[in-house]
């Protein structure tokens, strides 16, 4: 074996070998079965899925960085992995009954996803700006054509073209500014980084590197003012890929933004700062009042999905251990709810209606009482009522805000949060409250109704009782770093 | 400081000056009478036989897509190749597997019929 | 371990909302049983919440029945509940009103019964929970879920408008509440700083010295959540669209419990957390109740609407509390969580048979009516002394209550006193002239001519309030000694801390003194 690898360092990218071995398997599932039961090809990849949460479970401690520090397996990087897997898992179980519909192969899909999940598993355990960047491209690259995946449709072609087109200009921005990084600091690994910039004084190139990694991240988690993409993408991409790629994506740039920033850059911690303060501000107000006007129900979501990572900023403008800990809470939590608003979405699609509209929410609850409640409980907790989990998270990170004293923060976080109730409550009135108004009459299927009971039982139980997720979240906040504790969480 | 880059210089300004010299002086020298014939764009020195603005077949794009990324893992293969006597086991079964990746992918394109030409 | 009393307030009425909601079969056949279950079930939290108070000790200041457990322990948050005076009666209203509004709608609700008996009890749920929390996080929590199914009671089971008054209820009352959020926030960062631990603990937070400028931020931020609950003019404009709008029992519970929330958050958390801040801002507070009071009163008199008439007058009586809180003595307090318990019975009984009339005719205008004494005595009889318990005629309810108030609101500023009196006179006029205009001269319209009188339903419904109203005037100490000593101590503590609050004189005279001027006083 070469210096600098050793029979470890395979063992500790189990789960990425699983997951890709599942893929393959897909694949090559897809071509062997027979035309029409190519729809069993959903229960091959949830078998990938869960076989990769499995592999996972060794790894519930382990604080190594494999390869010299080209992947860290840390807890961090465990409680992202679930996140995607999770997300991953629920996308698929949406997804079977929406691919019959649009008349769509699986085959590909199914595997693109499986390509997704692996490139977001390997940015969240990047602390190297290679292997991040790779990640990056895997998952991107993945959602390119998933985003156009219904090609008959212009509007998904349309967001497949913008996305990639954007997102390609995006990466070369983030490039060029890890480029410089990398120049400045002759090393691409982010702890030694860190060490090289270690108590300098800032230096302008650094400063035009870090804003040019914002830029390219503030892309990738659609923050105002790179989120135009955002909206045509959400609405015009197929409904279960717009929500796995508003949950897991997102995610996943999260947890690349919090390595490069927090592990490589604390040093540049007070420019940073200022540059997501900023953001943070704009994305939360601009997301919020675009999606007032919306009557989509996509490209409002796609809007509160703006808003949403404009609270999340919050959490990593504190920095603190709190912040980090209530990003990670407030990314689980999203997941859980946004997953199943677009899972009622998908519900109401059928071969004749597109379901996305808000008059196609008119009377539900006298269509499908149990679908109608579960996207009432999605959107209270989108809008941060209590007892949900959005309320929770929203919680958590505004009084992480407070604690690192960041006061207006968290005031323009909870004003906004007050104006978001008034596009959620849209949906409500639509559902429960106008008589007249009736939709099309949802198509609910074993799998999407598994969904939504996995998701409205971790929105009322997170709700109520998210002690054990606050604790492991904090736990994993506390392995980021070399040392355990990065130097810049205060 | 910047004194490696002096010979980078150098060969940059003679390599233009060297292209526009070549242009300039034919340029001059040349006589100019033009006919049809002359005019016509040819390929490889075989005469157009329809017009340029044709239609292709959409496998043509699939096959050279196909044929490009087959390609490039040589790209991979060769420094492999290279150091091949210093890797030894290990980088014949990373190298194997990366081949048989290629493979899956190969056999999944045969099968959904990418190859044939209808 | 003694059984967990306060809890099953809070979780009987979701076991039977869950219960309610397992009940099978489509509208017809389902919802005289789930009528009849929630009403049991809400029957059996007004006995509990009766049992509550006969085994509370009325000479103590404590709060007892005390549970706490930890729910959150990274940030101190706990499961804390406990009971004093003050909160006790409140308790028992509730625990009163809610089989009342749930009779009250047992014929008009004739959709959707199974949703509007499972709102009506999670209501209930979260309402006990607001008045027996004893950790802010908790009260946030309840204080928000409320808002919820509330929101769909008007929405749903509402008149025309209810669309529009629904989305401006949830969305005013919200927006309004948010910011307290911060403010607890805040106060449990204070008490790490201080302590070295996070605390939500309300008992902790009341020991906590409250620097004057945060003092200044979190009292205006806890005042305005409650101020629009209560509402105080000018944040009241809320309330008569959601009153008109809402079905009977909304009204009933939204006047007789919900408003409640606003002058029970004053007593409870804003005043007591941040007593320098509510010295300051109380003569401001009393003048915006006294404004309240008149204002409340004069709109209310021109209403051609009887809801609307009752919900305006609502804004002038709960005048009148926030009055006596801002009075922050024994009498005005007292008076105060007095006439709380008072508006609650004397307004919802006269949403309750305003309720009644409209499902005669399905309409409110008073101009239709006229006449009625003849056509229904009953009804009217009990109207009648509705409308007086209103007014505060001696011998009823509400006598006692603005009589403390106003004697309260007299030993600390006359002037407040006198404006606020003439009050009395106004409700007097208005409510008079409206029950003239209903009851008396001849019979104008003739649809009325054939009107039911009471029946057997609506006589359950109307005598126990009656009997209340009675009870509540003739011995009011029977109400007033458990509230005693836990308002004393309050009232106590506060003059301990903001020692210029008596000082009439040396008071600010003005509204809008720099944040800085109440960290000049001692």
């Amino acid at each position: 074996m070469p210096p600098g690898i050793s029979a470890s360092d395979f063992y500790n990218i189990l789960p990425e070998l699983v997951l890709t071995s599942g893929a393959l398997v897909v694949l090559i599932v897809d071509v062997l079965l027979p035309k029409e039961r190519r729809g069993a090809l959903a229960w091959v990849t949830l078998l990938a899925i869960g076989a990769t949460l499995a592999s996972l479970v060794p790894f519930r401690s382990t604080h190594v960085e494999v390869a010299q520090g080209l992947l860290a397996v840390d807890q961090f990087a465990l409680f992202f992995k679930v996140v995607f897997l999770v997300a991953a898992a629920i996308t698929v179980l949406m997804s079977v009954r929406y691919l019959e519909i649009e008349g769509a192969s699986p085959g590909e899909y199914y595997f693109l996803i499986l390509c997704a999940t692996l490139g977001m598993m390997i940015m969240a355990g990047g602390i190297d700006l290679i292997t991040i960047f790779i990640g990056l491209e895997t998952m991107a690259v993945s959602f390119y054509i998933l985003a156009g995946f219904i090609k008959p449709s212009h509007r998904s072609n349309e967001a497949a073209v913008k996305y990639f087109l954007l997102g390609a200009f995006s990466l070369g921005i983030l490039l060029y500014g890890m480029s410089l990084m990398y120049g400045l600091s002759g090393t691409t690994n982010l702890r030694v980084m860190a060490a090289a910039f270690a108590g300098q004084e800032t230096d302008a190139r650094l400063v035009l590197a870090v804003i040019l990694v914002v830029a390219g991240v503030g892309f990738k988690i659609a923050a105002v003012p790179f989120h135009m993409w955002a909206p045509d993408v959400y609405e015009g991409a197929p409904t279960p890929i717009t929500a796995f790629l508003s949950v897991g994506s997102k995610a996943a740039s999260f947890a690349m933004l919090i390595r490069i920033f927090l592990e490589g850059l604390p040093s540049m911690g007070h420019d940073w700062r200022l540059l997501f303060e900023a953001l943070a501000i704009i994305t939360m107000t601009v997301g919020n009042i675009a999606a007032l006007t919306q009557s989509n129900v996509k490209r409002m979501l796609a809007y509160s999905s703006i808003a949403h990572a404009g609270y999340v900023l919050i959490g990593i403008v504190a920095g603190t251990s709190r912040g980090i800990t209530a990003t990670l809470v407030y990314l689980f939590i999203y997941a859980f709810m946004q997953l199943g608003a677009f899972a009622v979405i998908v519900g109401l699609r059928r071969a004749d209606v597109a379901g996305e509209e808000l008059k196609d929410f008119g009377g539900l609850h006298a269509r499908n009482p149990f679908a109608a409640f579960a996207m009432l409980l999605f959107m209270l907790s989108l809008g941060g009522i209590p007892p949900t989990a959005g309320f929770m998270g929203k919680f958590w990170l505004f009084s992480a805000a407070i604690d690192a004293h960041y006061n207006w923060l968290a005031v323009i976080g909870v004003l906004n949060s007050a104006v978001s109730l008034y596009y959620y409550v849209r949906i409500v009135v639509f559902m429960y409250v106008k008589k007249e108004a009736l939709g099309s009459e949802p198509a609910t299927s074993p799998t999407l109704a598994v969904v939504l009971g996995v998701a409205v039982a971790a929105t009322l139980v997170l709700g109520v009782y998210p002690r054990l997720l606050f604790e492991l979240a904090d736990a994993s906040a506390r392995t980021l770093g070399a040392a355990g504790v990065t130097t810049s969480l205060r | 400081m910047l004194s490696p880059y002096i010979p980078i210089a150098i060969f940059v300004v003679v390599a233009t000056g060297f292209a526009l010299f070549t242009l300039v002086f034919s340029g001059l020298l040349h006589p100019e009478k033009y006919n049809k014939v002359k005019l016509e764009p040819y390929e490889c020195g075989i005469e157009p036989l329809t017009d340029a603005r044709d239609r292709y077949s959409i496998r043509y794009y699939l096959v050279a897509m196909l044929f490009v990324i087959f390609d490039v893992e040589t790209v991979f293969m060769f420094p492999w190749a290279v150091i091949f006597d210093k890797l030894l086991l290990f980088g014949l079964i990373e190298m194997l597997v990366f081949i048989f990746i290629l493979v899956v992918g190969y056999y999944y394109a045969w099968q959904k019929g990418a190859l044939e030409w209808v | 371990m003694h059984f967990p009393i306060l809890t099953s307030l809070i979780v009987l009425p979701v076991a039977g909302a869950i219960l309610v909601l397992f009940v099978r079969g489509d509208e017809e056949q389902s919802a005289p049983f789930v009528r009849k279950i929630a009403l049991t079930v809400s029957v059996l939290i007004f006995a509990e919440t009766l049992l509550l108070w006969s085994r509370f000790d009325p000479s103590s200041a404590d709060f007892q029945f005390v549970e706490r457990h930890a729910w959150i322990p990274a940030f101190g948050i706990q499961y804390f509940v406990g009971v004093d005076g003050i909160s006790l009666l409140l308790l028992v209203l509730t625990g009163f009103l809610t089989p009342l509004a749930l009779l009250s709608s047992w014929e008009s609700v004739h959709e959707k019964t199974k949703a509007f008996s499972i709102f009506m009890l999670l209501l209930e749920s979260a309402m006990m929970g607001v008045f027996i929390s004893l950790d802010l996080f908790l009260f946030y929590v309840l204080w928000d879920a409320m808002l919820v199914p509330m929101y769909f009671l008007i929405g749903i089971w509402g008149y025309d408008r209810r669309i529009y008054a629904a989305v401006k209820f949830i969305l005013y009352t919200m927006a309004a509440s948010v910011m307290m959020l911060l403010a607890i926030l805040g106060m449990a960062w204070l008490h790490l700083t201080t302590t070295g631990s996070y605390s939500f603990d309300l008992l902790r937070l009341y020991d906590l010295k409250v620097p004057p400028h945060l003092q200044f931020w979190f009292f205006l931020a806890f005042a305005l959540a409650f101020a629009v609950k209560v509402p105080l003019f000018p944040f009241h404009t809320w309330l008569p669209d959601a009153h008109v709008e809402a079905p009977t029992a909304g009204s009933v519970i939204l006047a007789g419990v919900m408003l409640k929330m606003g002058t029970y958050g004053f007593v409870r958390f804003a005043f007591p957390l941040f007593p320098e801040a509510a010295s300051f801002f109380s003569p401001a507070l009393a003048m915006l109740a006294v404004v309240g009071i008149v204002y409340g009163a004069l709109v209310a008199m021109v209403q051609p609407d009887m809801k609307k008439l009752v919900a305006y007058s609502s804004v002038s009586h709960l005048g009148f509390v926030v009055l006596g809180i801002a009075a922050m003595n024994t009498q005005g307090v007292q008076g105060a969580v007095y006439q709380m318990l008072n508006h609650g019975v004397s307004t919802g009984g006269l949403f309750l048979i305003v309720g009644m009339l409209s499902d005669r005719r399905h309409t409110r205008q008073i101009s239709e009516f006229g006449g009625l004494k003849k056509v229904t005595p009953h009804l009217v009889a009990a109207f009648l002394i509705v409308t007086l318990s209103s007014i505060g005629l001696p011998g009823l309810n509400g006598f006692v209550g603005e009589f403390l108030i106003l004697l309260g609101a007299f030993r600390w500023d006359p002037r407040m006193a006198a404006f606020a009196a003439t009050g009395v006179v106004l409700s007097a006029t208005y409510m008079l002239w409206m029950f003239q205009r209903v009851n008396y001269g001849p019979v104008t319209n003739e649809k009325n001519t054939r009107l039911a009188d009471l029946g057997r339903r609506e006589r359950a419904i109307i005598v126990p309030i009656i009997a209340l109203a009675v009870l509540m005037g003739v011995l009011p100490n029977l109400f007033l000694r458990p509230i005693e000593p836990s308002v004393a101590r309050l009232v106590n503590r506060f003059h301990q801390n903001a020692p210029a609050h008596l000082q009439v004189d040396a008071r600010p005279s003005a509204i809008g003194h720099q944040p800085s001027a109440i960290s000049h006083q001692p």
